[in-house]
């Protein structure tokens, strides 16, 4: 028999492969379960507990995210009981941190508390106490805000930066409530091991950890919004996601479904992305008139180009005119200029950056 | 890359050379970082401790410019000790046998005398290769950018045509393309030798077809390489040049030749985002918009082909190339450049191109497809040479590459090995980074010295070094670390305040003419 | 004598099981703290990330981080020392500091300096005092493990043997066929508190597969409930009862090395288990097991199980998820008995005396013997191995001598605290596993800590809770948070009004007990249960006190 096998889901019969945990397979099924530990990318670690779910014959609700599915079980993900233990989570959650607005620029997470804290109606009135985890605001790092009085210590940052950078940059420190995120020795990160790829930032769900640039556009009032593309920078060709406020680019997020990223990035795809609106960009066409360049009309500056290299074929053959394609530029830009070549002057004068 | 990036977290035997991945490949060296947590086996070759190195379960520190001699060695053992993949070899190679036998003169004590690395470790290593299930070895610049580049990256086939390493999950030859697109300039046809799809000028058949498609002769024979075309220029037999995104000035060797050449130019057309220093020489500077204001493709070191697109407006009256570029063309009445959009561009490149015949702009949205993607339905290939291989018998062939020295070797005169790079902060001549906040990190360019000659040469951390080669002198500030090894020091070109390049290229690769940035001679003396 | 180098520290390490413990041990012992250093250089010797070890070395509590803090006296304020004068020992001490219940809740309060536990109830009058035995057997029926602890020189290997010792190990080695049978029909089930049953755990460890690597046993000596000090009268007394249980396990399981996992705060046990050990060995008696001490560095969490084998590996010691359990996935991934210490003490006498012997020192159903550690407002405190099934007065009044002159048993606590307490009309309650359950309470590792009534509940129970949140690990949400909240309720914090105060209570309570990742958190919220249960209203005045 190749039967696949089943378990019962809010009723529901559902197949699953042997292996699978419940979480995964609800997620298929549109079972909202929510958690706050889990990336998918990283071993699941059953810290936050609020994908617990009920199964029959089980004395409590067990995690979903790290209780493999077996044929034949009954699970419930959300009954009365744990929608008020999961209420009492986030209520305690809510209660553990200053209340203060989390911008969607801090990463692409940050969201997930304050959605959760909307679903159960969190406000932080109830369960009032010591507030965990120090900020610090010493640290003058321009990209990774380390704003731990939000942190809920879901150790995302912790095993992003080790299942999936090797880096392990981040330290858990002490224990129990007075649990810090930070870094050997409690140092700078510039002082640690950290490479500033930014993973920490993005798998955070509570904007604890923040992108500083990104923040800079806190006051833009426009939407934020993405536009899939490719880093502009090593021929890895990671996913990215182009954060924009109006006409303002204002962040990179790296794509989780990028192929050849998978969600991670580098600090210069994360975070070396000022030059494109740099006040030192090219703004028009320029011309060399007396030795010096001067600003001059597309249309000036174009035929001056083109009769350029018309008067060099023409008074010096035709193999006197050369071509230096980008390595940076899309094909289209390499594409047009080899057919410029190829096709004004019948050379096969053309070469790209590859050599140096 | 013959492989995907994803086979980087499947092999058990990691044999990366010349390649500082954690620095220049980040998101790639991830994942050999992730199979080595899963138990694989990583050796590095690098004449410093680059901090892959300082991972490895084995580092061959060799000295600069001698990768040749690693490798036959490395031969050599696998060779000695029987473990050629003997059915492979029958099966998908030519020349073995006269291959083994040249490798018999090259012990692992003949190839220590010229690299440094123990002999010991030299068995070792191919010992590890040579019995993997699945062995990969990856590469970078600090493989081809040596006058010997070809031989070198000859001497890695070598190594997998015997061992049969290639055209399998998790093994292969993978070089890892340095820019974002240097794949898909070549893709495209910016190349001498190559229409679009790497198909060869010199072959009737396309030159006839593609003279047909652009409606002129074109001349049946290769152009000629950068490097040659600036002789030219210099000499003054070349008279105009379109240069685009390159700022050939700072990122190429030898300087001061670079300036002569593009400034003896009738007509220097200058397409970038910036006034870089060689825009500064140009006679048209026409602005480009950029990346993140433009729609295109790019394809990347798996041969996926992806597209970018425009999430913000072009800045001021900036352009993207396509139009600048065939704005000319019809300012030059030529035909064929009646464009609309990059889709346009796109898709005829792909009606062109064997290797791209399969997709188009929408496909290419869909970022799955790597190349060659022959005909519509294709999947894509991921994994290249899984059958055969692209020469006209389908057999890879071995060749019996020998050890040469580099173009220039120390001396009285220049007694210290300089090698270049880059560092994971900066980006070629930071035209970028520079403009990104990454000063943060690398305010300045540094020398690496180890600690013992900083000591021998009078050199303080943080101190001035005069630094030069028979070409030129720059003056930069000192790191004593132990990153470089004893007589060899590194540092990057990025900064153009600290033009290294004026140093570099005293030698080309013969068949690429890739320059030797990788090793020069240079002499150092304290600043007081 | 020079100082060892890091290096030669390292290499003497390095190479052994699991090396970081002892490894951090040696150079904390070396510069009387962990400096900066010692961390760089254990990470880079271990070859493990450096963040990774700092942190792990913040989670223990008994490694000094700054210079002489090794020295430093460290003061018991666990629930007994607290009755006992902890406040003024601790302020008459310099330097000193509080360290959880040390397990010597049976004489004066422990104060530990270094490796040196003195004991007293003054700065001026401290001295070294050894482990008592157990007070004579007060019972009618038969002792197990303690049944031949107060013979002479029991702690010998000569001594032992004298006295029956290593005669079922010889018959195990021999033919070890019969042991499972045995033990299961014995009933033996783990006596550190989970009370599962040691024949199945064996069994599925015998049966698993080592997957090329070796299998282990595992003593988890590392005795953190408060108010327990069973284990260290077993090691200190007893020792080579617990290193035989261990090789019969061995034997029965083929596991070939084996660890006891002993709690810091018992330093003068470590040469007593160790030269048992080599007695052992030198003996011939440990053939084919390789049996090694390691300390633990104060972290309540690691008499967890599976955060002890994280310890062990050198891993930050949070509890592991199950499944998969220790008998397939344990030290090393490989299969791993855990068992307590006084479960392996039983396993020889159970052997040599036969199944039904062990179930028949029950009462009534209830099949063999579990020891209590008694303490608090009694009058002879001490270790008592009862049967199960004996009413909780008679062993309060009866074996102990009952509450002090004039005064009477207000509450006594269960499973050390971990089960709360019971009071009122429930101290009848007979001392067995279903009688507790009943009660929503449970016999655990046996620690039974008695209050009388000149004892403030409230208080007692905010001491309690906040032992759990100074323990708690911080890897799950609801104990994290939840024994916070519940120690700052518990502590005069939070809503003045009683039925807002008892409703956050309840739900903190009822969500960390069903959701919680360990026992630490499932069980900490019997202290606020058990509270409003008989005490309810103490709890009013406490909170309207603060109004």
């Amino acid at each position: 028999m190749t039967d696949t096998p089943t378990f019962e889901l809010d009723g529901e019969a559902v197949p699953f492969t042997p292996g699978e945990t419940i979480y995964e397979v609800s997620q298929r099924h549109q079972a909202n379960i929510p958690t706050l530990c889990y990336d998918d990318r990283l071993e699941p670690f059953g810290g936050c507990r609020l994908c617990v779910v009920e199964v029959e014959g089980y004395r409590n609700p067990v995690a979903s995210c790290t209780t493999v599915a077996m044929a034949g079980m009954k699970v419930r993900t959300a009954t009365a009981q744990v929608e008020k233990h999961r209420k009492t989570l986030v209520e305690l959650l809510t209660s553990e941190n200053p209340h203060k607005k989390i911008d969607p620029l801090r990463g692409a997470a940050s969201q997930e508390l304050v959605t959760l804290q909307r679903r159960y109606g969190a406000t932080g009135e109830r369960f009032a106490g010591k507030t965990s985890g120090t900020s610090r605001e010493d640290d003058p790092n321009p990209f990774i805000l380390r704003d731990y009085d939000q942190c809920i210590s879901c150790y995302r940052c912790v095993r992003v930066c080790a299942e999936q950078e090797s880096d392990y940059a981040i330290s858990v420190m002490n224990r129990g409530f007075s649990t810090q995120i930070t870094t050997e020795f409690d140092n700078l990160l510039e002082d640690s091991d950290c490479t500033f790829c930014g993973q920490c930032v993005q798998t955070c769900p509570t904007g604890a950890l923040a992108d500083r640039k990104a923040l800079r556009a806190e006051s833009l009032p426009e939407p934020l919004e993405a536009t899939r593309s490719v880093c502009p920078y090593c021929g890895v060709g990671c996913s990215v996601d182009l954060m924009s406020k109006g006409d303002k680019l204002v962040a990179i997020r790296p794509a989780r479904d990028g192929g050849a990223n998978e969600g991670a990035l580098c600090v210069k795809g994360q975070f070396a992305f000022d030059f494109v609106q740099h006040d030192d960009r090219l703004a028009y066409p320029m011309v060399r008139e007396r030795g010096e360049l001067r600003r001059a009309s597309w249309d000036e500056a174009l035929d001056r180009a083109a009769e350029g290299l018309a008067a060099a074929s023409r008074d010096h053959g035709r193999h006197s005119v050369y071509a230096v394609a980008s390595g940076r530029a899309p094909h289209e830009s390499t594409y047009t200029l080899q057919k410029l070549i190829r096709a004004g002057f019948g050379t096969n004068y053309i070469d790209n950056c590859s050599r140096a | 890359m013959s492989n995907p990036l994803s086979d980087m977290e499947r092999p058990d035997v990691i044999f990366a050379i010349g390649t500082n991945m954690t620095g220049c490949h980040p998101v790639a060296a991830t994942r050999i970082k992730k199979a080595q947590d899963k138990g694989a086996m990583m050796i590095v070759a690098d004449p410093r401790r680059i901090p892959l190195a300082q991972r490895a379960d084995l580092h061959l520190q060799l000295n600069v410019g001698t990768d040749v001699a690693l490798l036959l060695g490395m031969a050599h053992v696998i060779a000695r000790e029987g473990l050629v993949n003997e059915s492979f070899i029958a099966a998908r190679t030519t020349e073995s046998g006269a291959f083994l036998e040249h490798v018999k003169r090259f012990t692992p004590q003949w190839a220590e005398s010229i690299c440094g690395v123990p002999a010991a470790d030299i068995e070792t290593a191919a010992l590890a290769y040579g019995r993997a299930d699945r062995g990969a070895i990856f590469y970078t610049l600090g493989i081809t950018e040596h006058i010997c580049g070809v031989d070198n990256v000859q001497s890695l086939c070598n190594l997998a045509l015997m061992t049969g390493h290639i055209g399998r999950p998790g093994t292969g030859i993978n070089p890892m393309r340095g820019q974002n697109n240097i794949q898909g300039a070549g893709d495209a046809g910016g190349l001498p030798n190559n229409y679009v799809g790497f198909q060869p000028v010199d072959d009737p058949a396309n030159q006839a077809r593609f003279s047909k498609a652009y409606g002129r002769q074109i001349d049946g024979e290769r152009g000629i390489t950068k490097v040659r075309a600036l002789d030219y220029a210099a000499e003054g037999k070349m008279k105009a040049m379109v240069i685009c995104g390159e700022n050939t000035v700072v990122s190429d060797p030898d300087r001061h030749h670079c300036e002569k050449a593009l400034k003896n130019l009738d007509t220097l057309v200058v397409i970038d985002i910036f006034k870089t220093e060689t825009a500064e020489l140009a006679d048209v500077v026409l602005p480009a918009s950029a990346w993140a204001e433009t729609d295109g493709v790019f394809t990347n070191t798996e041969r996926r082909i992806q597209r970018v697109r425009a999430a913000v407006p072009a800045h001021g009256e900036s352009k993207p190339e396509w139009w600048i570029l065939s704005q000319i063309a019809r300012r030059m009445e030529l035909p064929g450049f009646e464009y609309e959009s990059a889709k346009d561009v796109f898709n005829e490149l792909c009606s062109l191109s064997e290797i791209y015949r399969g997709v188009d702009w929408d496909k290419a949205g869909e970022a799955k497809y790597h190349w060659p993607v022959p005909a519509e339905g294709h999947p894509g290939t991921p994994r290249l040479h899984e059958e055969d291989f692209p020469t006209p018998s389908g057999k890879g062939t071995f060749k019996r590459v020998e050890f040469r020295e580099p173009a220039e070797v120390v001396d009285d005169d220049f007694p210290v090995w300089l090698t270049t790079g880059r560092r994971l902060q900066h980006y070629h001549t930071r035209t970028m980074t520079g403009r990104a906040g990454m000063h943060y990190f690398v305010p300045q360019e540094t020398l690496e010295v180890h600690p013992a000659d900083a000591d021998a040469w009078g050199l303080k951390h943080g101190g001035r070094v005069k630094m030069a080669s028979k070409r030129g002198e720059v003056e930069l500030a000192v790191e004593v670390t132990d990153r470089s090894p004893r007589g060899t020091v590194f540092c990057s070109f990025s900064f153009g305040d600290t033009p290294v390049n004026e140093l570099t290229g005293a030698g080309y690769d013969p068949i690429t003419e890739t320059a030797e940035l990788k090793v020069c001679p240079v002499k150092l003396v304290a600043v007081t | 004598m020079p100082q060892p180098t890091d290096a030669e520290l390292i290499a003497t390490w390095a190479s052994q099981p699991a090396p970081l413990l002892p490894l951090l041990h040696a150079f904390h012992d070396r510069d009387g703290y962990l400096s900066d250093d010692a961390i760089r250089a254990v990470a880079k010797g271990l070859k493990m990330p450096a963040a990774d070890l700092f942190g792990t070395v913040t989670f223990y509590h008994h490694f000094a981080r700054t210079p002489g803090g090794l020295d430093q006296p460290r003061v018991c304020d666990g629930p007994v020392c607290r009755m006992r004068g902890y406040d003024g020992l601790h302020a008459a001490l310099t330097d000193a500091s509080p360290m959880p219940c040390a397990g010597r809740c049976d004489g004066p309060i422990p104060v530990l300096t270094g490796h040196t536990v003195r004991v007293g109830t003054s700065a001026g009058a401290l001295q070294e005092v050894p482990t008592p035995l157990p007070p004579a057997y007060p019972g009618k029926g038969s002792e197990c493990v303690f049944a031949s602890i107060r013979e002479p020189d029991r702690a010998t290997l000569d001594g032992y043997r004298r006295t029956g010792g290593y005669v079922a190990l010889e018959t195990v080695r021999a033919d070890a066929s019969g042991v499972l049978g045995t033990l299961e029909q014995s009933g033996l089930a783990g006596r550190g508190g989970a009370g599962f049953p040691t024949a199945r755990k064996w069994r599925a460890v015998a049966e698993a597969d080592a997957r090329g690597g070796h299998k282990t046993i595992v003593c988890n000596a590392d005795e953190g409930e408060p108010g327990c000090f069973k284990d260290r009268a077993l090691m200190d007394h007893d020792p080579h009862a617990l290193v035989e249980g261990m090789t019969i396990a061995a034997l029965v399981t083929g596991a070939s090395v084996g660890f006891i996992y002993l709690r810091y705060e018992y330093p003068q046990t470590v040469p007593i288990l160790q030269k048992a050990i080599d007695d052992a060995k030198n003996a011939g008696l440990l053939e084919g097991f390789d049996l090694m001490i390691r300390r633990g560095a104060g972290a309540y969490v690691c008499g967890e199980e599976t955060s002890l084998l994280n310890s062990l590996e050198g891993k930050h010691p949070f509890p592991r998820n199950r499944p998969p359990y220790p008998v397939t996935h344990g030290y090393d991934d490989r299969p791993t008995v855990v068992n307590n210490v006084e479960t392996l003490c039983a396993v020889a006498p159970i052997l040599r005396n036969g199944a039904q012997w062990y179930r028949d020192l029950g009462l009534g159903e209830h099949a063999g013997t579990k020891v209590i550690s008694l303490s608090g407002d009694v009058t002879r405190p001490g270790n008592y191995e009862v049967p199960i099934g004996l009413p909780l007065m008679e062993l309060v009044d009866d074996w102990a001598g009952g509450p002090l002159p004039g005064r009477t048993v207000q509450a006594a606590t269960m499973a050390g605290l971990s089960g709360g307490f019971v009071a009122g009309d429930d101290l009848s309650i007979t001392l067995d596993e279903p009688a507790l359950r009943a009660k929503g309470s449970f016999l655990g590792a046996g620690g039974i800590m008695v209050f009388d009534d000149s004892r403030d509940m409230v208080d007692v129970s905010h001491q309690a809770m906040s032992f759990f949140a100074h323990e708690s690990c911080g890897k799950c949400f609801p104990c994290r948070i939840g024994t916070q909240r519940l120690a700052e309720r518990l502590g005069g914090q939070g809503p003045s009004a009683l039925p807002v105060w008892n409703q956050e209570v309840l739900d903190i309570g009822s969500a960390m007990k069903a959701t919680s990742a360990c026992g630490l958190g499932t069980a900490a919220p019997l202290i606020t249960d058990s509270l409003l249960r008989y005490f309810p209203e103490r709890v009013q005045q406490h909170v309207e006190k603060n109004r």
